[in-house]
């Protein structure tokens, strides 16, 4: 009796506590979505809080009118894709191998990895290289580079690691290769860290526009993010457009910006709501054990 | 022989490392022939292999600029309070989640807490500063209408600690929670089952179960932690920061790109790179280390 | 056991389903570019068939001019950056006259200098025209031998380029006598001018203040009389730490200097002179200190880099008075229009309140160049590129470069191109980045410098034109342009961009000090700042001074 009323209280409290994180989480996302339904007078003269003034819907309309934003978003949906997959294969790839205690020179290869995770031949270097690879101004150039993140790398490792030695051991007695051994036991045991992997590249590719920065030349192959910074970004720069003198440029309407990024930002956070069966079905790993 | 027993089992895992090593070897260290810029005086049009070498003298020349100690020790203080601040966060607000019921609420309020990691600095820098501002920052409105002094909140070295410390923690807090509600569900069942049937209370279960559950993740992430002690994101200090606090919002990264970067200094960019590295390489192995001897686990 | 098996089928089946999906993608995407590579191609050809149609063009192998383009994210339907009504009224009236396909590579406005260092850095696929602001950057390329030295081309095929440019001009893109730069030109040098709320004077019975202690009365009965019933939220002087705020107060504190002194304390740091350690700095400092504790300036002017606070009070009717860039009020749906919005009977007039030692109105202005232009050594096109500048310098490519077509986006009014205000959208977006486009102009151009300024001021919405013209007279007074020595100061290049930062700090530590404590605070700051780099240029530019004595 005490226990429930004590589990009560501990899921009330939890209750109240993360229904305020929520708020707060929440509010500046509200603030933003109420900017992009305002007039440009209400946002500049600070009035727009969490509802918006002067209910204006032209900032929409003329995202979604411009057909180069439509295209970009085609654009970095077919990228984050395709980097996804390729980064997900690539490091299950490098980081099965590297669970296995007995693997001769595993040692070594963590090393070579952990080193790309503080040292890099900078930005020139690296440059030369994706245009002697003839990478420039394709998509390969924003998804080669970033093919495994020595990070993402270990904490595939740190996971896999965890299976129960046993499981794999019952398989390789049934004969199956260590191939089969991952593909049967070890990724479908894998599935939240797996799912998670994915949302982190996946994030990262869609909000990541400094290569796009060096590499991208063409304006059909420009990211939304690129296109949201250059929205947002290039009209701070005080320092740098004071030399251009008055009447070069005017800032774009501030519930623009709120619209486009509006639009550059909810696609990619639908992606958690629906990854999250993955996380809450779990595995059973006493279903399996059975 | 018993090497040829051993390939012959195992050959599929070296076959699977060759497509990685490749792009770890093209990508990641062929480039590396950059780093010896930090030993020459870089000309842009001799290119790096072309330009002379000065040896150390770039090196010495940053440990002699003040501003790369202040820097640096800003670097060190406002990574080590975030270690203290904004890494257990995640955990305790994972353990939350873990724990909430009903189950709508509990996959709405993880949708939600992760949405400020999509925020760019930029865009949370305006809304801090209409929050804090000393004049017409909503808080302070709200202290003036109390009858209360208005406090610098973004002005004052410590409070903009604080503001500092706090937006990181509700910018990252909630995407840090995946990994670890990740590992959470990686938790044999049948321990919690267990557990209900012993009749052990909520706190019991997540200081028995669910917290060693996680513990390779914790030491795992602890350790990458503390080998980034030394690199520090430029956006978030240099948003936050303004210039009434550059005594402490001045990091290594904005040093960087103040000094080498935006006037094409690369020499200095990488010599202060490289030292970066260096330590935080030491960092990691130490801290990989301590952690073995400590708790058994490791990321090596 | 075969329970779990059948169980684990199906995830598995849907990664060896991804990998398969991967290497489709990969398939595909390679001849996706392949495709898109193949296009570029035909599009290639299909330009030069219809340049080697057209009977005017010269025969012999089409030329690619590569120019660098800035990329603001702003182009309107249905254009792209590199495919608008600019580029193909250049490549049409320039480019296949000439034989010469014109390409333009876009640059990220903010990232321009990081990306221009990458490409020279990295060799080859440079554009044979790229440019920047920034005078550091330019010695530097210069010094390093990175550039052409156009001396004889600009004479050459640079004739209508040398009249546009004058030699005055010219001369900032020289290094140890040669051109390696062709600079831009700016049309209008002033820089700022002073608003104040002329409805609130009114109200008073105040006159506009003609001298700094009459603005500082001024000032003063704003915050007690709070003239705008404000309900105590008044800020007599909007301030931020931008330049345009701080710099025309701090400019009138300083004292009459020598030429010497000129030349050696100033510092320049990125492309603005500072007067850190000019005579009157201080007490410049100090009148910063006695405003903020008085309560006079915005308290939160440290935080305000973007001015957004400021723009915001001030079209609040909270700012009694504020500095500026002389136009920045007065834009459609600007400060000013959306102040009228929420105050109909608000009036604000451009003045020049802030008075110097000897009663001038001294504040800075610019130099009369704009950016520098400049053709790298590796370009093989040097040639068709000055050509190309010469053409845009000629009055009437660039008045249609920078206005449109006549009779739909703007009419000749006594030489002056006068938009017409009430040109549809379509029609204004074709030159939507016009001031990106021609290179070679800072600032509209009509012809002489009266007309210049006429066709700025026929920009505005016609109900503030006359205050603008007002504005941009009072910007023109008593200015001095930047102190140069026509050769890089190594150490300003060096810590110019941590020194702006360290002199932002100055003016904020030693305003927001307590009165007692100013002495204390600047001088702290001051030291702060020599360390940093300022005793390096001080230096320098001492010894940079003597050697120019001595020659």
């Amino acid at each position: 009796m005490n226990n429930r009323m004590s589990n009560r209280l501990f899921d009330g409290i939890n209750l109240i506590l993360l229904t305020v994180s929520v708020l707060i989480c929440l509010a500046p996302f509200i603030h933003i979505l109420a900017i992009s339904f305002s007039s440009n007078r209400a946002v500049t003269s600070g009035e727009v809080t969490l509802l918006p003034v002067e209910f204006d819907l032209h900032a929409y309309r003329s995202v979604f009118s411009d057909m180069t934003m439509i295209h970009s978003l085609g654009f970095t949906v077919l990228l984050t894709v395709l980097s996804t997959v390729l980064c997900m294969a690539m490091t299950i790839a490098a980081g099965y191998p590297l669970t296995k205690r007995g693997l001769k020179g595993k040692k070594l290869i963590m090393v070579i990895i952990l080193i790309t995770m503080f040292f890099s031949g900078g930005i020139i270097p690296e440059y030369i290289l994706v245009k002697d690879l003839h990478l420039l101004n394709t998509i390969w150039s924003l998804v080669l580079p970033g093919l495994i993140s020595p990070f993402y790398l270990i904490i595939l490792i740190s996971f896999m690691g965890g299976i129960p030695a046993s499981l794999e051991e019952a398989a390789e007695i049934d004969g199956a290769t260590p191939l089969g051994i991952l593909v049967r036991v070890v990724l479908p045991l894998s599935l939240p860290v797996l799912t998670t992997l994915s949302l982190f590249y996946a994030v990262g590719r869609w909000n990541g526009f400094q290569d796009t920065l060096l590499y991208i030349t063409k304006s059909e192959l420009y990211p939304l993010q690129l296109k949201l910074y250059q929205l947002v970004q290039n009209n701070m720069i005080t320092d740098l457009t004071a030399n251009e003198g008055p009447g070069v440029t005017r800032a774009a309407p501030e519930s623009l910006k709120a619209a486009s990024v509006m639009f550059a930002t909810v696609p990619i956070l639908l992606v958690y709501p629906w990854l999250q069966r993955y996380f809450v079905n779990g595995v059973m790993l006493g279903a399996v054990k059975g | 022989m018993r090497g040829i027993v051993y390939l012959r089992r195992y050959w599929q895992l070296y076959a699977l490392l060759v497509l990685p090593l490749a792009y770890f070897f093209i990508f990641r260290y062929s480039p590396m022939w950059g780093v010896q810029i930090a030993f020459k005086d870089f000309n842009f049009f001799q290119g790096i292999t072309g330009s002379k070498w000065i040896g150390m003298d770039a090196f010495r020349e940053v440990f002699h600029m003040q501003d790369f100690y202040r820097t640096l020790r800003n670097t060190l203080m406002l990574n080590l309070l975030d270690l203290i601040v904004s890494f257990p966060a995640p955990l305790l607000l994972a353990v939350m989640l873990f724990e909430a019921r009903p189950m709508w609420f509990k996959r709405l309020s993880q949708t939600i807490l992760y949405i400020p990691h999509f925020i760019s600095w930029v865009i949370i820098g305006g809304i801090v500063y209409q929050l804090f501002g000393t004049q017409s920052g909503m808080i302070n409105n709200l202290l003036d209408r109390l009858g209360l002094d208005a406090v610098p909140f973004l002005t004052d070295k410590t409070w903009w600690l604080v503001i500092y410390l706090l937006t990181g923690v509700w910018q990252s807090a909630g995407w840090g929670t995946i990994l670890y509600l990740a590992a959470m569900t990686g938790i044999n069942r049948e321990l919690f089952e267990a557990a209900e049937v012993d009749g052990a209370g909520r706190f019991k279960r997540i200081w028995h179960i669910t917290l060693p559950g996680v513990k390779t993740t914790i030491v795992t992430l602890l350790i990458i932690n503390l080998g980034n002690m030394m690199t520090i994101g430029f956006d978030r200090p240099f948003v936050i920061g303004n210039k009434a606090v550059l005594d402490y919002s001045d990091v290594l990264s904005t040093f960087v790109y103040r000094t080498g970067l935006e006037s094409g200094q690369y020499t200095l960019a990488t010599v202060v790179g490289l030292f970066q590295a260096v330590v935080g390489l030491i960092f990691v192995l130490s801290a990989n280390f301590a952690s073995k001897k400590l708790t058994d686990e490791g990321i090596l | 056991m075969a329970a779990s098996k059948f169980k684990l089928a199906k995830p598995a089946s849907f990664s060896l389903a991804a990998l398969i999906a991967a290497s489709v993608a990969l398939a595909g995407c390679s001849s996706d570019s392949n495709g898109s590579s193949a296009n570029g191609g035909s599009a290639a050809s299909g330009s030069s068939a219809s340049a080697s149609g057209s009977s005017a063009a010269p025969s012999g192998k089409q030329a690619t001019l590569k120019v660098e383009l800035f990329d603001r994210g702003n182009s309107p339907q249905p254009y792209t950056i590199t495919d608008s009504y600019l580029t193909k009224y250049i490549q049409d009236h320039f480019g296949t006259p000439n034989n010469i396909k014109m390409e333009f590579v876009p640059v990220p406005r903010s990232e321009e200098l990081n990306k221009l260092n990458v490409l020279m850095a990295s060799g080859g696929d440079v554009p044979d025209i790229v440019f920047t602001y920034d005078s550091g950057t330019f010695y530097r390329y210069a010094q390093q031998g990175g550039l052409t030295d156009v001396t004889d081309l600009v004479n050459q095929y640079g004739s209508n380029l040398k009249a546009f440019l004058g030699d005055d001009t010219l001369a900032y893109g020289q290094l140890d006598g040669k051109q390696y730069a062709i600079p831009g030109k700016r049309s209008i040098t002033g820089k700022y001018a002073s608003f104040i709320r002329k409805d609130w004077l009114d109200k008073l019975g105040m006159k506009e203040p003609t001298t700094t202690d009459e603005l500082y009365d001024a000032l003063k009965a704003f915050k007690e009389k709070d003239p705008g019933g404000t309900g105590g939220k008044v800020i007599p002087f909007g301030m931020t730490i931008a330049p345009a705020e701080v710099d025309p107060l701090i400019w009138s504190f300083i004292q009459p200097t020598t030429d010497e002194q000129k030349y050696t304390l100033t510092q320049k740091l990125g492309s603005n002179d500072y007067p850190t350690l000019l005579p009157g700095f201080k007490d410049a400092m100090q009148f910063f200190n006695k405003l903020y504790n008085e309560g006079l300036i915005s308290k939160d002017f440290g935080l305000d880099e973007d001015k957004k606070q400021l723009g915001q009070d001030v079209q609040n009717g909270l700012v009694g008075f504020f500095t500026e860039d002389y136009p920045n009020p007065y834009y459609a749906d600007g400060s000013y229009a959306n102040l009228l919005k929420n105050v109909s009977t608000a009036k604000i007039d451009a003045i020049d309140p802030f008075t110097n030692s000897e009663g001038t109105h001294a504040k800075p202005a610019y130099d009369s160049n704009g950016m520098y232009i400049m053709i790298p050594k590796t370009s093989k096109h040097a040639a068709e590129a000055v050509k190309y500048l010469d053409w845009m310098s000629q009055t009437d490519n660039m008045v249609a470069l920078q206005n449109g077509v006549e009779g739909e986006n703007y009419t000749m009014q006594d030489g002056i191109p006068v938009v017409k205000e009430d040109a549809p959208t379509d029609v204004t977006n074709r030159v939507y980045n016009f001031g990106d486009i021609a290179i070679l102009a800072n600032g509209k151009f009509a012809g002489d410098d009266e007309k210049n300024k006429q066709a700025f001021v026929a920009g505005f919405p016609s109900q503030f034109q006359a205050d603008v013209r007002k504005a941009l007279d009072i910007s023109d007074t008593d200015t001095f342009k930047p102190i140069s020595f026509g050769h890089p100061i190594d150490a300003e290049s060096k810590y110019g961009t941590a020194l702006q930062d360290k002199y932002d700090q100055i003016i904020v530590k030693s305003a927001m000090a307590k009165p007692a404590d100013f002495e204390k605070a600047y001088e702290a700051a001051l030291k702060d700042y020599m360390q940093s780099g300022g005793q390096a240029i001080l230096d320098e530019r001492t010894k940079a001074y003597q050697a120019m004595q001595s020659k």
